[in-house]
């Protein structure tokens, strides 16, 4: 029979790098990276008798990852309630100040991964996530709604908005970049 | 005509129900939906070279056996505990119970060759929380209060690095080695974070191999690499001074060489 360690080894450790590449997506730094995914494996080998086997796995890492994140956050005092006023600055910014891109396909080939990142990494706390597991996990609504703790409305409009950000931090490293001009 | 809101191009994103006719006759739209389509496949692109370091799995492995085999101590424990309490032998397997705790901690560090392994694994450990952004470090420019530091929190007052030539003193803190509390240091060189552990084990102890290159001062030095991390040992006194680098930025030489810098201070 095997021992809990050699159960957790086998069903969840396979997802180690989906979930280290959530946690640089969340905190952007590698070494910081490293810490939250060492501390989240923990966290869900502690509670792997309440995991339902057969369930996504996978999904249920990144939600120990989140609340571990935000565990730390508070710890760090950085939480709070910032992130609605965050959001909803973004959205405004968004409707406001969105560039049209003549061709989206090509211009976006010219970013780097590394920038690509960073311009993930420089969007609100839930943003980043909620964009990260729907367009590079391609989880579904449902299950990012599960994960980040809110209704799947939430979800659609939060991955909306954070998809316009994006498109508007790597529009402003377009311009640097003098691939576009600064026309609307 | 309306346009297709982002939530419901969100849910044509997703293969959902929407608006097709809509999007068939609508250019925006569809020019709206290929820009997201866009984004969101170089993301995923973009994420497709991030990749844990191996060194990361070792690490989780490490720490989740180290706490699996305190749970199970701890199960094993009670299980005695309430089986045999009811054939009045409590006495006598309290006492049985004390040694089981006793002996288990130190049975993997003495009785089982994976000794050395489980005392560089912690000493990597150190080195990792050192490097983690919560660490907590004691810095302080004068180093007689560096000194009062570890004088107040390890009763005893180690050698100081040597700095200069680019390497400084990040900050001193405590961490905990065999269930005893050590000290260590954390040095910023030209080629990488290294870490200074103090500790009371012989390097043959903590399974390290003799080098055959010397310090400036005839020290001999033992070595080793584990999870992704070289270290170098120099005994000193009662102590022992391990320096640990990752692999892939520290070469033995360079943390001799650091413990050489070491070396003029520890004699004094």
């Amino acid at each position: 029979m095997k021992t809990s360690s050699e159960s957790f080894e086998e069903i969840a450790l396979p997802h180690l790098n989906a979930v280290y590449r959530a946690a640089v997506a969340i905190c952007g730094r590698q070494g910081e990276a490293e810490d939250l995914v060492q501390d989240a494996f923990i966290k869900a080998f502690e509670r792997f008798e309440l995991f339902e086997k057969g369930t996504n796995c996978k999904a249920w890492l990144f939600q120990i990852l989140r609340n571990t994140w935000i565990d730390r956050l508070r710890h760090q005092k950085i939480a709070g309630l910032t992130l609605p006023l965050d959001e909803e600055i973004v959205a405004r910014a968004s409707e406001d100040g969105e560039l049209k891109w003549s061709n989206a396909e090509d211009l976006i080939e010219n970013f780097s991964d590394e920038q690509i990142i960073k311009a993930l990494g420089e969007l609100p706390e839930d943003q980043r996530l909620t964009l990260f597991l729907t367009d590079v996990e391609q989880l579904s609504q449902k299950e990012v709604a599960k994960i980040t703790g809110v209704a799947v409305g939430t979800v659609k409009s939060r991955a909306s908005r954070a998809r316009s950000e994006l498109k508007n931090k790597l529009s402003s490293y377009a311009k640097q970049m003098g691939l576009i001009g600064g026309e609307k | 005509m309306n346009h297709l809101t982002n939530e419901q191009l969100e849910d044509v994103m997703q293969g959902g129900d929407a608006d097709i006719t809509h999007l068939n006759q609508c250019q925006d739209c569809r020019d709206s939906l290929a820009e997201k389509q866009a984004i969101a496949a170089r993301l995923r692109s973009a994420f497709m070279s991030v990749k844990a370091d191996a060194g990361l799995a070792n690490r989780v492995r490490y720490q989740i056996n180290q706490n699996n085999e305190t749970t199970e101590t701890a199960k094993s424990i009670q299980h005695t505990w309430t089986t045999r309490l009811h054939h009045k032998l409590w006495p006598a397997l309290a006492a049985a119970a004390a040694i089981f705790i006793v002996l288990v901690p130190l049975s993997m560090y003495v009785l089982t060759p994976s000794t050395a392994t489980a005392a560089q694994a912690e000493l990597v450990m150190i080195h990792q929380q050192n490097l983690g952004s919560h660490r907590e470090f004691y810095n302080d420019a004068d180093p007689e209060k560096l000194a009062e530091y570890f004088k107040d929190k390890l009763g005893f007052t180690p050698a100081f690095p040597c700095t200069g030539q680019g390497m400084a003193i990040r900050g001193c803190c405590v961490a905990h080695f065999k269930g005893q509390i050590v000290g260590s240091y954390v040095v910023d060189t030209p080629k990488g974070v290294i870490s200074i552990i103090v500790v009371t084990d012989t390097p043959r102890q903590m399974g390290m191999t003799h080098m055959p290159e010397k310090t400036g001062y005839e020290q001999s030095l033992w070595k080793s690499s584990y999870a992704q991390c070289n270290m170098v040992t120099v005994r000193l006194g009662d102590y022992s001074y391990c320096a640990i680098g990752e692999i892939s930025k520290i070469s033995h030489e360079y943390l001799r060489y650091l413990l050489s810098r070491l070396l003029p201070n520890i004699q004094q």
